[in-house]
């Protein structure tokens, strides 16, 4: 009796949390009006012509574009960083070699809404305001990222680099050839979640830029939100653009996502 | 002068002694390693710096000069920007809204995100419980604008789903968003949604490291359901629980997105209704990018700052007396 208690309290709870997301499938697909009904609609109707003139009559395509540029961006570019820095502070033996190590984790302490000011005020010097660069560069270097690689450049067996120094291979080439390589569960968490933190920015880009041609997904669902107050129905289409990527990519890999939110333990089979 | 404590081993008095087991320190490191292992770094070294220890540096020169970003020249000021935000009333709102939102929010989603770790923990190996954990998870991977959309639907005054169930219940409708008294409490609903499958997750992980032989031990003394889980279980988890406290506080003093889309978004008037909404990082964002007011903002900023810091220090030291370590 307690069990399927258990069990039903289990299924309201998922069912009331994943509700919301569930609901922007009613609204956008649903008949005209449908927001407006009372008692509320429940079953989407699948109608996909609104959602299909919502995407034709705005540049939709570009600012998915800006979100796909940017966010690939910083994912080449933090795998990159981290993976170099993970193995510097995993492998080699170097003054600061500790002091970095906690240098990179004390970004994480800095608040992010204190520094919104002095970092507007850099980026106005180096003429970044405005900028893909200005979008990206700030995000390239990441601590969990170079956690991460750290952690499991840790666990290769030092013997590895002993043999490929004697044969004489050149760091980068180790890392490229061997570590990185072994090292793929480290990259897959590193690059999906730089990925959903990518695609979800919002107020960077918002201070950032004033142009249309830079606005990331969701900075332009905000600017359409503000122009189609309460058209329920086209929000809801343009908000489904906006999270239809980051559904399809969490409903392969949520397991993936959950173990390396849940402390940076990655999975060991691949 | 020179023997500024370099190393701590060797006596004091002269500064040959320690000049030289510094060398000797440094020279344990290959130079070759070394120069690759700066080369490594550099990359992310620079991000960090340019970005993050630069501006937080940045931040104590601009809050003590009158400080403008079209102008060449700054003077100091000393705590003048100070004095000026002081006076300022609607700082204090603002501090207040934060106050409130942090006191509601932080506790309400700890709880919850416990419950829902409990309730899920045994799912784990049933079947569809790995599919409940990833829907109590997937809000928080959600972006922020495009949920928010949602749920100014849900708390229409008129049409939303929210005074739909109010109605059905027989208590009375609410104007959520569109009223002072209920805008805050809307945007703390959000966040409780958004948030709280990240914090259940966090729990989840500390609950499944739980070791049996405890739990079992336990029980052969007769320890069951609410004892075992107040004696037992709550006590090993602590570690978790403070760090969940300590990063829930930390992220909800910094709210932004959900308070900015949710009340009104750049037109709309952000903060309000009548500035209820309108807390710190809001008002930061306000003052430095909507009046143009730097030198006010990053005084702000730098109270901010201060305010996280000695949060996080003060819930250390509680944490320090309270918390049970293995």
């Amino acid at each position: 009796m307690a069990k399927i208690g258990k069990y039903l309290l289990r299924a309201v709870a998922a069912a009331l949390m994943a509700s919301p997301i569930y609901w922007v499938f009613v609204i956008a697909t649903g008949y005209h009006g449908a927001a407006y009904a009372l008692p509320p609609v429940l079953r989407p109707l699948f109608h996909w012509a609104p959602f299909v003139y919502v995407w034709t009559h705005t540049h939709w395509e570009r600012y998915v574009l800006n979100s796909v540029f940017i966010s690939a961006s910083t994912i080449i570019l933090v795998v990159v960083t981290s993976a170099f820095a993970g193995y510097a502070l995993a492998e080699l033996k170097f003054p600061g070699n500790s002091a970095y190590f906690y240098a990179s984790l004390g970004v994480m302490m800095l608040p992010q809404q204190a520094l919104l000011v002095p970092q507007y005020v850099v980026m106005f010097h180096l003429h970044l305001l405005n900028t893909y660069a200005g979008l990206i560069l700030p995000f390239a270097a990441s601590t969990s990222g170079i956690f991460l690689f750290r952690q499991f450049f840790m666990k290769l067996p030092a013997s590895y680099r002993e043999i490929a120094r004697l044969e004489g291979v050149s760091t980068l080439t180790y890392l490229r050839r061997v570590a990185v390589p072994l090292a793929r569960p480290a990259v897959a968490t590193t690059v999906l979640l730089t990925f959903i933190s990518s695609w979800n920015q919002f107020q960077w880009p918002l201070i950032m830029t004033n142009s249309l041609r830079l606005q990331p997904i969701e900075l332009a669902l905000s600017h359409y939100m503000q122009t189609y107050q309460s058209n329920w129905r086209e929000l809801a289409s343009a908000a489904l653009i906006a999270l239809l990527p980051i559904l399809i990519v969490f409903a392969f890999t949520q397991r993936h996502i959950v173990r390396a939110v849940a402390g940076g333990e990655t999975p060991q089979k691949e | 002068m020179m023997d500024g404590g370099l190393s701590a081993g060797t006596p004091r008095g002269t500064a040959r002694p320690n000049v030289l087991s510094w060398l000797r320190r440094l020279q344990q490191y290959a130079l070759k390693e070394t120069l690759i292992g700066y080369g490594l770094i550099l990359p992310s070294l620079l991000v960090f710096l340019v970005f993050y220890y630069g501006p937080a540096i940045f931040l104590l020169y601009i809050s003590f000069f009158h400080w403008n970003i079209f102008a060449s020249r700054s003077s100091f000021v000393g705590l003048h920007n100070f004095v000026v935000l002081a006076n300022q009333p609607l700082f204090w709102q603002s501090l207040l809204n934060t106050g409130y939102y942090v006191l509601l929010v932080v506790p309400v989603t700890t709880l919850l995100a416990l419950g829902l770790a409990l309730l899920l923990r045994e799912a784990r190996n049933i079947r569809g419980g790995g599919l409940s954990q990833a829907l109590v998870f997937l809000p928080h991977v959600t972006p922020v604008v495009a949920t928010s959309i949602i749920w100014t639907w849900i708390f229409d005054p008129n049409f939303g789903l929210a005074n739909a169930v109010l109605r059905v219940l027989h208590l009375p409708q609410l104007g959520w968003l569109a009223s002072a008294h209920w805008a805050l409490p809307s945007v703390m609903i959000y966040t409780v949604w958004h948030s709280v499958g990240l914090y259940t997750v966090l729990f989840l992980a500390g609950l499944s490291t739980l070791p049996k032989q405890v739990l079992e031990a336990a029980q052969m003394d007769g320890a069951r359901g609410w004892l075992a889980f107040r004696r037992v279980v709550l006590p090993l988890i602590s570690p978790i629980t403070f760090f969940v406290i300590l990063l829930a506080t930390i992220t909800t003093m910094q709210t932004f997105s959900q308070i900015y889309t949710l009340t009104g978004g750049p037109h709309g008037g952000a903060g309000g209704p009548a500035f209820s909404t309108t807390t710190d990082s809001l008002l930061i964002y306000q003052t430095a990018f909507l009046y143009l007011h730097f030198s006010l903002a990053s005084a702000m900023s730098f109270v901010l700052f201060m305010l996280i810091l000695a949060v996080t220090l003060v819930q250390k030291l509680i944490a320090d007396r309270m918390v049970f370590y293995r």
